[in-house]
């Protein structure tokens, strides 16, 4: 596969995805299932060391590029991480512009509202994955 | 408000975002650094926290450029962008290609347990930080509501920013009198 047809599968991937794990179930049925350029086993590899590594969630794919297409698939990988991000920028500018206005501002609080709620939800799964890690390491 | 400098924001970020193991963490490490300098307010948080939510892909890179945007333009976005995304894919490229089982280790272990732990109490506090201006008041019933319908929603199966989504809708609907725009919002 050609580094620009990974790169446009891995930010397919990314685009799509609301946080940095989401983009994994897309992944797997791009590179897995359908092309073949990673296996299952390489994919769990890529999970391992993103969650080992600090730094953000969804850099795992770095290591599926890596795995894909090595050192320059690698750096596709990255190009497609960090292209969806560019679109904060548009978001920013508006909301600057647009806060002041009433709807706009209960809009821009409700978004925060449920961000909230739904980090609380997320922290029961990562409370449990803290517990469960926690009794690897003490091996109960 | 008060801006920091290009270089003294790339290096905060490079140091706060590549020290924990996920974005929510490290957003609520840059809120802490970043309000206590008084370079960005709670409303400045938070609103970077909404824009982040709802921009496609990784959440911490997407607030990293909103906030080096809104501080410093495109120079700015960019080199918090890198700041943040290539010390770890760096990082990450070298244990691919090295094949370390890092998490096999036992230190490793313990370190990565320590340090899920020490990510969940920062996801409480952010959720808390988050919360916490809209839970009195007049703002009190559409808070409730709201989390009523995202925690359906959530265990209903619709993907988040479906719930989002639906979260402005409702909010817009249910406008209450706000309080005043924060002052570092032109």
């Amino acid at each position: 596969m050609s580094i620009v047809a990974l790169y446009f599968l891995l930010l397919k991937a990314t685009v799509t995805s609301f946080a940095g794990m989401g983009s994994l179930p897309q992944i797997r049925q791009d590179l897995v299932v359908t092309h073949g350029v990673v296996t299952d086993e390489e994919l769990s590899q890529a999970v391992v060391i993103g969650r080992s590594a600090p730094g953000p969630v969804g850099a795992y794919i770095v290591a599926v590029g890596y795995f894909a297409g090595g050192g320059a698939g690698a750096l596709a990988a990255w190009l497609a991480m960090i292209t969806p991000a560019v679109i904060a920028i548009p978001l920013v500018t508006l909301l600057r512009q647009w806060l002041h206005l009433a709807r706009v501002r209960a809009a821009v609080d409700a978004v925060v509202i449920a961000s909230a709620v739904l980090l609380l939800a997320s922290v029961i799964r990562m409370a449990i994955d803290s517990v469960e890690q926690l009794s690897r390491v003490f091996g109960r | 408000m008060t801006t920091p400098s290009l270089r003294t924001l790339t290096w905060l970020v490079c140091r706060d975002v590549n020290r924990t193991l996920g974005g929510i963490a490290s957003m609520e490490l840059l809120r802490r650094t970043l309000t206590a300098s008084g370079w960005l307010t709670e409303d400045g948080h938070a609103m970077l926290v909404a824009v982040s939510r709802v921009t496609p892909g990784t959440n911490i890179l997407a607030y990293c450029v909103g906030l080096g945007w809104w501080l410093h333009g495109w120079r700015g976005a960019l080199l918090l962008l890198a700041a943040a995304s290539v010390p770890a894919s760096f990082l990450i490229v070298i244990l691919s290609a090295t094949l370390v089982r890092i998490d096999q280790h036992p230190v490793v272990k313990v370190v990565i347990a320590v340090g899920m732990i020490v990510a969940t109490l920062l996801v409480l506090s952010t959720a808390w930080h988050l919360l916490r201006p809209h839970v009195k008041g007049p703002n009190a019933i559409r808070t409730g509501v709201i989390a009523v319908m995202v925690i359906g929603l959530f265990f209903g199966g619709v993907t988040p920013v479906r719930i989002l989504l639906a979260a402005a809708i409702v909010g817009m609907l249910m406008m209450t009198p706000s309080p005043p725009a924060s002052s570092e919002v032109e």
